[in-house]
Parts: C-alpha cells; sequence; structure tokens
C-alpha cells in the first residue's frame, strides 16, 4: 500500500470515527448533570463504614481494591518486562563518566534530595486522610533517588538504588498486596475484606486494610520506578 | 455458595509472581521454572474443581465483602458458571503445558523475568476471563497485554521479534483505547461498571447513538484481542516471532478470550437494549466472524512457515468461533465456548510439536525440512492428527446455524487442517516437491537462535501428546455440549442473571433439552475429508489457477508488516462497523 493510499484510507476512516464519536458523546448527560449513584451511595458510607477522610481512597484500596492489585501489577509486570527486553552482558565495560559540572546544579540539586524524599513519604503516609496515596507519593520518592543521578552522577543513583535489593522491594510492594487480599482469607473473610481494627477516623491509625494497602503501593511504585530508569539509563550509559 | 477457590485462581499466580520477582536474583537456577509449574497446576485444579461446585449455581463472589445494596454495585464481582471455569480450567492446563515444555526448550538460562511474566499473564487471563465487571475487565485485558507484549519480544537478538511485540502492542493499545473509550461512555450513561447493572439500566433506555457507539468500540476492542478481521494483522506478526512455549497460551487461549468477553458483554450488558436489533447484530457479527475464518484459513494455506501458518488458523478459528457467538442463540454461546476449549487443546499441541520441532531441527519452515523429520515420529504424529483435529473439532462445535453458514464455517476449518497435514505430511513423510511458489518463506524468527538438542527429552513431546488426547475427547464427548447449552440457556437469561447477580434472587437451571444432532458429525466427517483433500491438492497440483493465484497474492502484500497500515485498517474496521450499527440501529423509529 502506497503512502498516499494510507493516509487517505485513514483521514476518510478517521472522519467517519471522529463523527461517531461526536454522536455517541452527545448522548452523555450534561456537565454538572451525572445521575450517577455510586458516588452518592460511598460519600455517605465511606466515612463509617472504612472510617476514613479521603472517600477516593476507600474506592482505591477497598471497594474497588480489586482493581488497584491489578493496576499495581501492571506497573510490575512492566518494569520487569523492560528488564527482560533491555537485558544484555554488562561486564568488562567501561565506566561511565557523567558527572554534573555545574556546582550550582549540583548544590541545589542534591539539597532537594531529603525533602523529595521526605514529600513523598508523607504523600503516601497521609493518603488517606488527605489527597495523596501510596501511587503518587511512590513516584515522588523515586523522584528524590533519581536526583543523585540528575545533580549528582550516575554512579551515586546506582550505588544507593542496588539492582537486587530494588527487584526485592518491587516483588514485596506487588506480592504484599496480593498477600493482604490473601490473608483475609484465612481470617475467614472474602479475599481483600478488612479483617483489621478500623481504628480513629482522621488520624493515621485509621482505615483498616487500607493504610497496609496504600503503604505496599508505595514500595511497589517507588521500586518500580526506580527500576525502570535504572534500565533505561543503562541503555543511555553503556550505549551498543 | 461462595467459593475461596474463585480469587485463588488469580491471586496465587499474582502472589508466586511477586515472590519470584522479589526473591528470584537468590534462588537456585530452575527453581522459577518449578514453582511456576506447580503453580499452573494448581490454577489447573482449582478450576476443575469449580466447574464442579459450579454445577448447580452460578458463583458470585464479591471482593471485599462489597454486596450491592439495593441493586447497586458497589464492589467488584466475578461470576462463576461451568462454562467460564472450564476456560480458566483451559487457562491451567495450557499454562501448565507451557511451563513444562519450556523446560527443555530453551538450551540456555532463562531469566527469571521470564516466569514471573509468564505468571502475572496465567494470573491476568484467569482474572479476565471470570471478571463480570466492564471496567475490571479492562484492567485484566491491560495486565494480559502487557505480559504478552514482554514475552512475545523475548528473543531481543532477533530485530523480527522486537518488529512484531511493537507491532502487537501498537495496535493492541488502540484497542483498548477503545474499550476503555466505550467504558467511559457506558459509565457516563448508566453510572455503573458491574455488566449486569449496565444491562439494567440501558435496558430501561433505548438504543441511542450513545449506546450503539459504545457498543462499537468495546466489541472492536476485543475483538482486536481476538484477532477478528481487520484487526488481526498484528496476531500472525506477534505468534510468528514468540517463543513457540509462550505460544501455546498465545493461539489455545488468549484470542478466545476476546470472544468470550464479547459475548458475555453483549448477553449481560447489551442484549436488552439492543434487543430488538438482534437480527442486526447478528448480521454483523456472523459477517465478520465468517470473513475471518475464510481469510485466516486461505492464508494458513500459503504459509510456510509453520508459526505463521498456526497463527492464521487462530485467525481462521476466532472467526468460525464469533460467528457461533454471533448468532446470539444459547446454543451458539454453548457450542462457542465448548469448541474453544477443545480446539484450544488442539492448538496448543500443535504448537508444542513446533516446539519440539524447532529444538530438534532447528528450523520450522515447512520446504526446508521436507522429508527431515523421521527422528522425531511422535511430534509427526501430533502434528498429523492435530491437524485433522483441526478441521473437525470446529464442525463437531457449531451446534446451530443454517446449512450454508455451517458448509462455509466447513470449509475455513477444512482449510486450516488441510494447510497443517500437508505441512506434515511434507517434514515427516518425504511427501510432494520440494519447491512451491504459492508460499510465503519465513523470515527468521524466535528459533533461529536456539541450539538444537541431540535427543528428544519427554518433555518436549508429552504436553503435546496429553493436550492432542484431551481436546478429542472433549470435542467428542456427546454429554457436554447438552451441559453446556443446559447453562447457557441461564446466561442468554440477561433478566433473571442481572436479579441474580445485584439482588441474589435465584434461578433455578433450566431442565438439559439439547441433543447433539448427527449433522454435526456429517459436517465434521465432510470437515476432515475435505481437509485432506486440501492436502493432497497443496502437495500434487501442477500449478495455481490465476484465478486463485491472483487474490492471493494481492492478500499476502496486505499482511506486510507495515503498523501504520495495521492501524489504518483497525480505523476502517472501526468505522465500517460503527456505520452499519448505526445505520441499521438508529434508523428504526
Amino acid at each position: 500500500m502506497s503512502r498516499n493510499v494510507r493516509l487517505g484510507l485513514f483521514a476518510a476512516a478517521g472522519a467517519m470515527l471522529a463523527a461517531l464519536l461526536v454522536w455517541g458523546f452527545t448522548g452523555l448527560p450534561a456537565f454538572g448533570d451525572f445521575q450517577g449513584e455510586y458516588g452518592w451511595i460511598l460519600n455517605d458510607v465511606a466515612g463509617h463504614e472504612r472510617h476514613v477522610t479521603n472517600v477516593v481512597a476507600s474506592v482505591v484500596f477497598d471497594y474497588r481494591g480489586f482493581d488497584t492489585l491489578g493496576e499495581e501489577f501492571i506497573l510490575f509486570a512492566a518494569a520487569i518486562g523492560v528488564a527482560l527486553l533491555l537485558r544484555e552482558a554488562r561486564d568488562d565495560r567501561e565506566r561511565p563518566r557523567d558527572e554534573v559540572r555545574s556546582d550550582a546544579v549540583r548544590a541545589v540539586g542534591l539539597m532537594l534530595v531529603g525533602p523529595t524524599v521526605v514529600v513523598g513519604l508523607y504523600l503516601v503516609a497521609h493518603g488517606y486522610l488527605t489527597p495523596g496515596g501510596g501511587f503518587q507519593g511512590g513516584v515522588a520518592v523515586a523522584a528524590g533517588v533519581v536526583l543523585l543521578y540528575a545533580a549528582g552522577r550516575y554512579r551515586a543513583y546506582s550505588a544507593a538504588s542496588p539492582h537486587g535489593l530494588v527487584e526485592l522491594a518491587e516483588g514485596a510492594g506487588a506480592g504484599a498486596y496480593a498477600a493482604v487480599g490473601v490473608a483475609a482469607l484465612f481470617a475467614g473473610g472474602l479475599f481483600l475484606e478488612n479483617v483489621v481494627e478500623l481504628g480513629t477516623r482522621g488520624t493515621l491509625a485509621s482505615g483498616g486494610t487500607i493504610p497496609i494497602l496504600n503503604a505496599a503501593a508505595g514500595l511497589e511504585v517507588t521500586a518500580a520506578v526506580v527500576l525502570l530508569l535504572h534500565e533505561f539509563l543503562e541503555e543511555v550509559m553503556y550505549p551498543a | 455458595m461462595s467459593s475461596t477457590l474463585v480469587p485463588l485462581v488469580v491471586a496465587v499466580p499474582l502472589l508466586a509472581a511477586a515472590a519470584l520477582g522479589a526473591l528470584g536474583n537468590f534462588a537456585p537456577s530452575r527453581f522459577d521454572n518449578l514453582v511456576a509449574i506447580a503453580v499452573a497446576v494448581a490454577v489447573t485444579v482449582f478450576s476443575v474443581l469449580l466447574i464442579f461446585r459450579s454445577a448447580d449455581q452460578t458463583i458470585h463472589y464479591w471482593f471485599g465483602g462489597w454486596k450491592p445494596r439495593s441493586g447497586i454495585a458497589i464492589g467488584i464481582s466475578f461470576s462463576v458458571d461451568p462454562l467460564v471455569a472450564g476456560v480458566a480450567a483451559l487457562i491451567g492446563v495450557l499454562a501448565t503445558a507451557a511451563l513444562v515444555v519450556s523446560w527443555d526448550y530453551f538450551g540456555e538460562q532463562v531469566p527469571q523475568h521470564f516466569h514471573v511474566l509468564m505468571l502475572i499473564f496465567l494470573g491476568s487471563m484467569t482474572g479476565f476471563a471470570l471478571s463480570s465487571d466492564l471496567f475490571n475487565m479492562f484492567v485484566f485485558f491491560e495486565l494480559m497485554s502487557i505480559a504478552a507484549f514482554a514475552l512475545t519480544g523475548y528473543r531481543i537478538e532477533q530485530s523480527s521479534a522486537l518488529q512484531g511485540a511493537i507491532n502487537f502492542a501498537v495496535v493492541n493499545s488502540i484497542g483498548a483505547f477503545m474499550l476503555l473509550t466505550g467504558i467511559a461512555l457506558l459509565y457516563g450513561r448508566t453510572g455503573a461498571l458491574n455488566l449486569a447493572q449496565i444491562g439494567q439500566v440501558l435496558s430501561r433506555g433505548r438504543a441511542d447513538g450513545l449506546v450503539v457507539v459504545a457498543f462499537t468500540l468495546v466489541v472492536v476492542g476485543f475483538l482486536t484481542k481476538a484477532g477478528a478481521v481487520p484487526f488481526h494483522f498484528w496476531l500472525s506478526d506477534a505468534y510468528a516471532v514468540a517463543p513457540a512455549p509462550v505460544c501455546i497460551l498465545f493461539a489455545g487461549v488468549m484470542s478466545d478470550l476476546g470472544l468470550h468477553a464479547t459475548g458475555r458483554t453483549y448477553w449481560e450488558g447489551f442484549s436488552g437494549v439492543l434487543g430488538a436489533d438482534a437480527g442486526s447484530v447478528r448480521g454483523v457479527l456472523v459477517g465478520l466472524g465468517v470473513g475471518t475464518a475464510l481469510l485466516g484459513g486461505a492464508m494458513a494455506f500459503v504459509q510456510a512457515g509453520l508459526k505463521r501458518m498456526l497463527a492464521f488458523v487462530v485467525i481462521s478459528h476466532v472467526g468460525i468461533f464469533l460467528a457461533a457467538i454471533g448468532l446470539l442463540t444459547a446454543r451458539g454461546l454453548a457450542g462457542a465456548t465448548v469448541g474453544i476449549v477443545a480446539d484450544g487443546l488442539v492448538k496448543g499441541a500443535l504448537f508444542c510439536a513446533v516446539a519440539s520441532l524447532a529444538r530438534r531441527l532447528g528450523e520450522t519452515d515447512e520446504l526446508s525440512l521436507h522429508g527431515r523429520g523421521t527422528p522425531i515420529p511422535i511430534t509427526g504424529a501430533v502434528l498429523g492428527v492435530g491437524a485433522v483435529g483441526l478441521a473437525v473439532v470446529p464442525p463437531l462445535a457449531i451446534l446451530s446455524g443454517d446449512g450454508w453458514l455451517r458448509g462455509l464455517l466447513v470449509v475455513a476449518s477444512a482449510l486450516t487442517g488441510g494447510a497443517v497435514l500437508r505441512a506434515a505430511g511434507r517434514i515427516f513423510l518425504g511427501l510432494g516437491p520440494k519447491q512451491d511458489e504459492l508460499l510465503v518463506e519465513p523470515q527468521a524468527g524466535a528459533e533461529a537462535e536456539l541450539r538444537r538438542a541431540p535427543r528428544a527429552g519427554a518433555l518436549l513431546w508429552l504436553p503435546g501428546v496429553a493436550l492432542l488426547a484431551a481436546g478429542l475427547t472433549l470435542a467428542f464427548t456427546p454429554g457436554l455440549a447438552r451441559r453446556a447449552v443446559q447453562h447457557a440457556k441461564l446466561s442468554v437469561d440477561r433478566p433473571a442473571l442481572a436479579r441474580e447477580t445485584l439482588h441474589g434472587v435465584r434461578t433455578p437451571l433450566p431442565k438439559p433439552s439439547f441433543e447433539r444432532s448427527p449433522a454435526a458429525y456429517a459436517y465434521a466427517g465432510a470437515a476432515g475429508l475435505l481437509a485432506i483433500g486440501f492436502a493432497a491438492l497443496g502437495l500434487y497440483r501442477r500449478r495455481v489457477p490465476v484465478l486463485v493465484a491472483a487474490p492471493m497474492h494481492r492478500l499476502k502484500l496486505l499482511h506486510d508488516g507495515v503498523v501504520g497500515e495495521y492501524v489504518t485498517w483497525l480505523t476502517v474496521g472501526t468505522a465500517v462497523i460503527g456505520v452499519l450499527f448505526a445505520v441499521l440501529i438508529a434508523k428504526r423509529p
């Protein structure tokens, strides 16, 4: 098929598809006129059933917590998949020289490592009280680690996050989520059912299994992002 | 009755994958493969137990214990009946076979990441099959895809492997966007993600633009995974380059899961609101199915590379079972489900044979292997008997439909059987010439790097024999179709299913009434004979008539590996199906 034929065919089909989509979207309720009851029901019940102040967290880690198990494993599988596809022998090669020369970048960047990690941990820890959570916070923590490379050097980043340890953390985070689900079965409940004391609403000790699952997600996301960057950076550091 | 086994068929493989991912660096070699086999066996056993435990009543399992409140689902559920559990058992059996074959197939140390991904792939497929929540199905659809993309590209030294994986990833990701957009439309209209609840809310309204477009997008998403024409182009590129053990799972069940989801979404979600338009939906789905079946059969027949040939066999059989599901009857659904399981075992067995050929002879090309198969006679037997199985199993499974439809599907399955039979005759009996200008020469695939094994390890051929025996036994067990129709009658009763899922009101299982007619055996016999005829024609014909050669040449040129063209066809297919539904459904007052 020639390029022009392809583009012509795509333009015609794309226009038809666009018209269909517009036709479909006009069937949606007007802005602010959503009739679904799901959100209202959860707003009513999540507070006293799950003792959380962030209803979104109760959906993510409990009412629809099984989706989150799958989503956590999507990230896990993606990181493992990248590691599989970018695998190669990495011995006998020259150490990369990539030290950042600018003192200003180094000073400010490295000063930010600590605060970034702390902010990330805060986001993870308070995910079920205020906006945030394991997924968002995990990325922030990983960003703190990545600053070691961005403002320092690759070897520092590498040394601060040894490969085996990161893979261990990633597996532990993903596995802990599934294990909490299975533990509920041993306690006589249904998969992922809360079997822990619910605690006092509005404090860190609240929400039953939600903080545990939230922490597991935080660990998994941090490790997965660090691992992904490891793999990509190695491609750049040791070009074939 | 609620059963603890339901979550375990997903949780155990995922938990094992995480454990292997965490500890794989410290475990002794082969430990990961052993763990993976043990988990696959466990999933198989659990699934088979679920077939029996759900025999009297469908199991509705609400995760976290969040049952619906006054008819509104607030959590996620799996619905398990014997048909669904049977598909889960197929997944478990094929995963076991794939992991056993991979023990001897790879002549090298396999990174533990391979087994981690195989376990995730296993768990995501069972989750996708069992879920009755549309968004949850999307999550498992994505998880399944991510694992499959990486497994396809396993042979990173081969540019064709990476190319196949990229085509797979691009086309399937666009399919996933379609699906997600459809889900967003449905959520906007119904406020629900549970299929039964979506069906309840939709059935109170009419089939307007939103319903038509959402149905189109969801079906296109699932049919892209299934590989129905014209969404199939990625499939032959990916299956031709993925390692043969991975193909056992791809070909045996992953594609058919797209069909399973199409059926489930139609019956639980759309059969109410589109009930008056069932004729239009039937026309489009059956038309797509027949087109896919014949195109896949024709393309399979002109391949010299066994893996690409089997990829087109998969496409053809997806078409056959799509036509059966598209009939929109309980018999069509029951026949397709039993057929998917029996046929999946046969296709899995054929990929076991391919793995054995690749490992022992270093190639999977019919022409260059001419007469060289004598050292591995059992593999030859699996390939030959499996070829006949490809021809006869689908016609046995199709339980209804007009004579002309069943006739066309017989031709398609005979083409697929004939193609594989021809290859078996050439490789193992040295029949026919060593050259054939009709056939497409294969590119170097995943096998090109394999070191040839000197001896035939039993682990290479035994799984193939077992899968083939199981598949043929299931296909010829008459009572199975009877029980399947009995359960399918409940699956197609949307209002009853919704009452059961959302309100816990049980519906008694209908009495079994169906008997497989002798016609099915006649069609199967005809397909078997026709397949032998096609094989003989492939081996001994003098020349190809222009009337066949010219269109086949055009067809071959379309499958050229250019992903931009694949995406164009996907867009064209979506637009045409959408416009067809729009014209047929919205024209009603």
